[in-house]
């Protein structure tokens, strides 16, 4: 008899609801009449991921003191809260977007479901423990995200962008799964906080198996975080798959990439933090130049917000290699409006996408401010917080993270990132000059037809978005004062 | 322990992982690239197990169990999209998927 381990379901609580909407989405396909499937299973998944958003805010606040559940394999703390808490408040919006999409009525149902499994996996990662529950959750919702980016099967672009995403992320996964069984060689422990006592205790500091290992682990989280050079998967697959799954991963898969790999090295890695750092201040550095620069070309919307999903992952990075508790504080603060402008962009792109059913370029979004006011208002907001001005949240981000490097003492990569800063200028504001300052000759009308019905459900996500993007400007001491809370659970 | 050091295993785990990541990167059919996919993930378990044996443990061993049934998962959802690709009659060869590039 072996003894089963005893199993904290509170602390699996955000997952467990996501997956019970997942199976109710997906019953409901089946026992729901026809003409109600989308309503039901939308509401259910929509339902799933709020139970999670309340289920992680009831375990943030009950988790003061970090501990490691289910022997050892699931860390429950206020870092993993507060992700699950941005992962369902994403998944939230995503439904919202997902709605009014022109989808066949036959798959709607595994779309929800899809996306609310998908939801669970991410949810279950930001709490992993040791490697074998990193590299679970990492599956769990990168499957899921393979077919929700070939969902649309009658586009041919959406099926190569779900067969790249697939190529490319089991790529990325094994290279993962490598590095964690090199580990594992070295240190005889999958527990990231084990890993790092084996390391202290055996003196493994230049260990070549554990250096190979730490070396593969960092590729394969660089490959979820669509980090620079390991980004090539991202404006194809970005711009292939369906809008609102986009959106969704835009936003929720790096929030958990980036939350995992602050978890994974300082927890597992603090005797080797001189090498990772630097390793992560280049990976930052490549990823900022190369999505900014790429970006600067793009005419079409989505791959020039996959680009700057790039420079941002390299922002992101830079609060990760300051290694410090303020940069900690900056990864977690920063996600907040990254994630609200990520998907309320993706949401307007999705919005005219639909009105036009064609791609979006920058020539035919415009006129788009002035056709629809709630939605070009709120792509402004999201432009300038993406390039980092005042009045959004995104400017407390980049000054926080900024604020972490040189705390650190490496004022080369805020010199670095400043600059960045200003070269993603240029194509953020040409969205807004696209939107709104294209004299009348130019325009390209949008084909005949009366202007679609406004779509309620993906307004207000907009607006929910651009809410959370202004208000973590005003909001800025209790929101720091949550991802002090969670970087607390590390040790930093 | 009986048998060959340790050290082989991981040689023999490295070569295989080095062979499904050429397999990735040279060949053009996706299937072959599935199969190479699984090359890498069964390389990684081969490691494990012979990790798990040397330091005579067994998360190594549960872990190599866990990584086959998501490589099975993995395999179903690609197999799925090359059907589906089949289906429009598009060839399959990753080099001529270029419809997006920009």
């Amino acid at each position: 008899m072996i003894d089963a381990p005893s199993v904290d379901w509170f602390a699996l609580s955000p997952e467990l609801a996501m997956l019970a909407a997942a199976g109710v989405a997906l019953l409901g396909a089946v026992i729901v009449p026809r003409d109600w499937i989308r309503a039901f299973a939308a509401t259910a998944c929509a339902l799933g991921f709020a139970g999670g958003l309340v289920a992680a805010a009831i375990l943030f606040w009950k988790s003061g003191t970090p501990s490691l559940e289910v022997s050892d394999a699931i860390s429950r703390d206020r870092l993993a809260a507060l992700a699950q808490m941005i992962v369902a408040g994403s998944g939230l919006l995503a439904v919202g977007i997902s709605y009014s999409s022109r989808r066949r009525v036959e798959h709607v149902g595994e779309y929800y479901a899809l996306l609310a499994t998908c939801g669970g996996g991410m949810a279950f990662l930001v709490s992993a423990g040791n490697l074998m529950t990193l590299f679970l959750g990492l599956e769990w919702f990168s499957i899921c995200l393979y077919v929700l980016c070939a969902m649309d099967l009658d586009s041919v672009p959406s099926l190569e962008a779900g067969l790249k995403y697939l190529i490319v992320g089991s790529f990325g996964s094994g290279v993962l799964l490598f590095g964690s069984a090199l580990v594992y060689g070295a240190t005889g422990e999958l527990g990231f906080a084990a890993i790092a006592d084996a390391t202290r205790s055996a003196g493994l500091d230049d260990d070549p198996l554990l250096l190979v290992g730490l070396a593969m682990l960092i590729a394969g989280l660089g490959f979820k975080a669509s980090a620079a050079p390991f980004h090539q998967w991202t404006p194809d697959v970005y711009e292939g798959a369906p809008t609102p799954v986009t959106a969704f991963m835009s936003a929720a898969t790096k929030a958990v990439a980036l939350v995992l790999t602050l978890r994974v090295l300082t927890v597992a890695f603090p005797e080797l933090d001189e090498l990772w750092t630097v390793a992560l201040a280049v990976l930052a550095c490549a990823s900022l130049a190369i999505g900014n620069l790429a970006a600067l070309v793009q005419r079409r919307v989505k791959r020039l917000l996959a680009y700057s999903s790039i420079s941002h992952a390299g922002f992101m990075l830079i609060a990760i290699a300051a290694a410090n508790e303020l940069g900690g504080k900056a990864l977690l603060y920063y996600l907040i409006p990254y994630c609200a402008a990520s998907l309320g962009a993706f949401a307007v792109v999705a919005a005219r996408e639909r009105e036009l059913n064609a791609p979006v370029t920058l020539d035919n979004l415009a006129g788009l401010g002035w056709e629809r006011p709630l939605l070009g208002v709120a792509m402004w907001s999201f432009m300038l917080s993406f390039a980092g001005f005042p009045l959004t949240g995104g400017f407390v981000g980049k000054f926080y993270v900024f604020a972490a490097a040189y705390e650190r003492g490496w004022s080369w990569l805020v010199i670095f990132g400043v600059a960045a800063t200003f070269v993603s200028l240029y194509y953020y504001l040409a969205v807004i000059r696209a939107m709104y300052m294209r004299p009348a000759s130019e325009l390209t009308l949008a084909p005949a037809g009366a202007s679609p019905p406004r779509e309620i459900l993906l307004s207000a996500s907009v607006f929910v978005a651009m809410v959370v993007n202004v208000g973590a400007f005003f909001a800025v001491q209790p929101l720091i004062d949550l991802a002090k809370d969670a970087a607390q659970s590390l040790p930093l | 322990m009986m048998g060959p050091d340790v050290t082989w295993y991981l040689a023999i785990s490295g070569i295989l992982f080095a062979i499904g990541a050429l397999g990735v990167m040279l060949r053009r059919s996706p299937l072959i690239i599935l199969l190479s996919l699984e090359i890498m993930l069964n390389a990684a378990n081969l490691a494990f197990i012979a990790f798990a044996r040397s330091h005579g443990e067994l998360d190594g061993q549960v872990f190599a169990l866990a990584v086959m049934a998501v490589a099975a998962a993995e395999v179903v959802v690609g197999l799925g999209l090359i059907v589906a690709l089949n289906r429009r009659d598009l060839e399959l060869d990753v080099d001529k998927m270029s419809t997006l590039r920009g």
